[in-house]
């Protein structure tokens, strides 16, 4: 097949089936900068080709649902930690020695077409010949990536144990990212194929923060702790359990503290919203961040914004004058390093107008 | 978390529509109980229905307001802290109060809703771990409750098919005072007597209420106050706050010279659904207000139970917090 092929000569108006097992993988240009990198190129590694458009690569967790994966069929060399986008490259970090990755993230026309796949979601596994060896498909949304990476990785490792192959964890991270991100950050390809939206789109939001209007793309799952640290880079609020457990991720929502972490920054519009890095004025810290220095109220320090952002809205609520008091107004932040005692000085310390005096 | 698509109707009839267009939507409110779970993947909505914008035209959704026969009703969109901050509501309810402020820690009651608040599901770590059998998250599958660890798991109500725990304190304090839920739904709007609201488990751990498909909480009715004198709302917990209950009690007592002219005790913590305890409140009535009785109505709350190996200790525990909350509301 000439390199060009697949971006010319692919046409929506004549659907098929999606390309069975045995198929010859049709080729395509995965990145062309600064050299062209083709899925020929690829040959004599495992590629798993997603189409979906629910996969949006600037997710930390996507981070983490490779080394999932990974780790679930065992296999070899380092963990990824970081995939970092920086222009037409996709950086990949491992562990090991911090070596880097760098792959070429750029979409050419009409692929989905061209593997046969006209809507919903398709996963297709090519084998280090260019033969794809096993593939899904199915309606839109029906099944998240993960979950079809998960199927794929299982007939994947089937496949390579009976062929005596050994999958190299960085290579298949390098070349499952590669093709996946291009086809998915890049709309081009989807879009000729499917004009409705995909479930759970990312779309355009404006949030009020710290007193600045910040626009950003999210899709609605984006809860408002990951908007705030992941979009907005404001990373001062933190994630401790994600669940509603821990108080890390406290910020106020018009005035009233709330846990960011069970939030949707979709549904947050039109709310004033203050974090940690809102509440100072200028170079002179807030009361009850000065207090929090002087009263020695933290140790690690990773529960503080929380346990601040909590203690701020503390003193216009209902909160009765004892120490028990405070501690039971403060139930919801956890803090490992058991600072306790001393959160509770710092605070009764504001509340009795004896504050401490620490600058930035 | 899954993608999912996002709805915000503006009012409650198209809210409906869409839950009819799609039965398998989830509502969202506060999101504490729902987005926790889609991030375990135990719920797993492809669209997801706000209903925060529909107070906007219909006000009372987010209203606490007197009811011409004496009683009061909170709107589904009632947050947790409203109510618990609400003086009168403080005044004639005061174990409803009590129960609100016992629950979660205050940024979850910040978040949390009236209507979120009943339909709240289980915490049973067995529903919440998808890797593990659960009837209730996936019908036909097993118990894996049953067996295992079950120091937070329920002791009346149980089934052959689940054992978990509501873990609501305010449902506990709106079986005790009588609730009724008010629903709309397509066929318009329809009461639900609280004892009705919620279900046991049976042979359907995964239907947890009687609301019909399309229908949402519109709000809670509250009877005029009885037992605001002599009412109590006690919890015991594995750690001293922002933990769910072993096992509480709400109870309320009408007392006269000495005498208990009528009585309403519920229990938490111990129960499949907020757990009225019936048989307790039938000794109580016209029993004298003494400790004798107290221990007598608590052995009749829990002489149903059927208790697993590991929490025997429960119908005990059990009995004591209702010795405590009877104790408390008969001091006033």
């Amino acid at each position: 097949m000439s390199r060009g092929h697949a971006a010319t000569n692919a046409s929506a108006s004549n659907p098929s089936e999606p390309l069975a097992a045995g198929s010859p993988a049709p080729d395509f240009l995965v990145g062309n900068s600064p050299d062209p990198l083709w899925l020929h190129d690829l040959r004599g590694q495992q590629v798993i080709l997603v189409f979906s458009s629910a996969w949006n690569p600037a997710h930390a967790e996507q981070v983490t649902c490779y080394n999932r994966l990974v780790d679930e069929w065992n296999l070899p060399e380092p963990r990824l930690i970081d995939i970092a986008i920086d222009g037409p490259w996709y950086d990949l970090t491992f562990a090991d020695d911090a070596s880097r990755v760098r792959i070429p993230v750029c979409a050419c026309g009409n692929v989905a077409a061209e593997y046969g796949v006209h809507d919903g979601e398709a996963l297709f596994l090519i084998d280090r010949d260019g033969r794809i060896c096993w593939r899904y498909a199915g309606p839109p949304g029906s099944r998240p990536p993960e979950d079809r990476l998960r199927v794929a990785m299982a007939a994947f490792a089937r496949h390579e144990t009976q062929t005596g192959g050994r999958i190299s964890r960085r290579d298949f991270v390098a070349a499952t990212l590669a093709v996946t991100c291009a086809l998915s950050l890049h709309p081009r390809a989807a879009d000729a194929v499917s004009p409705e939206p995909p479930l759970g789109a990312a779309r355009p939001i404006t949030l009020q923060v710290n007193g600045k209007r910040v626009t950003l793309d999210v899709e609605p799952r984006v809860t408002l702790l990951d908007a705030l640290r992941e979009y907005a880079g404001l990373t001062g609020t933190k994630k401790g359990c994600d669940h509603g457990q821990c108080g890390a991720c406290t910020v106020h929502v018009d005035g009233h503290r709330i846990l960011s972490c069970l939030a949707l920054a979709t549904l947050q519009q039109g709310k004033k919203i203050t974090t940690i890095e809102g509440i100072a004025s200028g170079k002179t810290l807030h009361p009850m961040q000065a207090a929090f220095i002087e009263y020695d109220a933290f140790q690690c320090g990773y529960c503080t914004p929380g346990q601040v952002m909590s203690a701020v809205a503390l003193l216009h609520e209902h909160c009765g004058a004892a120490d028990a008091d405070v501690r039971e107004c403060m139930s919801g932040n956890l803090c490992r390093c058991g600072a306790y005692p001393h959160i509770v000085s710092a605070i009764q310390s504001v509340r009795h107008g004896k504050p401490g005096h620490a600058a930035i | 978390m899954r993608p999912f698509d996002l709805s915000m109707p503006a009012d409650v009839p198209a809210a409906l529509a869409l839950l009819q267009q799609d039965p398998k939507a989830r509502v969202i409110a506060g999101g504490t109980t729902l987005l926790d779970l889609m991030k375990l993947d135990v719920e797993t909505p492809a669209h997801v229905i706000d209903i925060t914008p529909l107070a906007r035209r219909e006000p009372s959704l987010v209203a606490i307001t007197t009811l011409p026969n004496g009683g009061m009703r909170l709107g589904a969109l009632v947050g947790n802290t409203t109510l618990a901050v609400h003086p009168l509501v403080g005044t004639r309810y005061p174990m409803l109060t009590a129960a609100i402020e016992a629950g979660a820690s205050p940024q979850v009651r910040n978040m949390a809703t009236m209507g979120g608040n009943l339909l709240q599901r289980t915490r049973c770590y067995y529903f919440r771990d998808t890797t593990l059998a659960c009837n209730k998250r996936t019908p036909g599958s097993g118990c894996s409750a049953i067996g295992g660890h079950t120091r937070m798991h329920a002791i009346l109500g149980t089934s052959t098919h689940c054992i978990a725990t509501h873990p609501s304190d305010m449902c506990v304090a709106l079986a005790a005072l009588e609730a009724t839920i008010r629903v709309r739904g397509p066929a318009g709007e329809r009461t639900i007597p609280f004892e009705e609201f919620h279900t046991r488990p049976g042979d359907h751990p995964e239907i947890e209420n009687t609301l019909r498909p399309a229908e949402l909480v519109i709000a809670i009715d509250l009877p005029p106050p009885r037992f605001a004198r002599h009412s109590a709302y006690v919890k015991v917990r594995d750690r001293a706050s922002f933990a769910f209950a072993l096992a509480s009690a709400a109870v309320g007592l009408d007392i006269a010279t000495g005498k208990i002219r009528a009585a309403r005790v519920a229990l938490g913590g111990v129960g499949t659904k907020p757990w009225r305890a019936v048989a307790a409140e039938r000794l109580l009535t016209g029993a004298s207000a003494a400790s004798a009785t107290w221990q007598h109505a608590a052995e009749a709350a829990f002489a149903d139970a059927s208790p697993q190996p590991g929490n025997t200790f429960k119908a005990t525990l059990g009995q004591r917090t209702l010795v405590r909350a009877l104790e408390m509301a008969a001091a006033g």
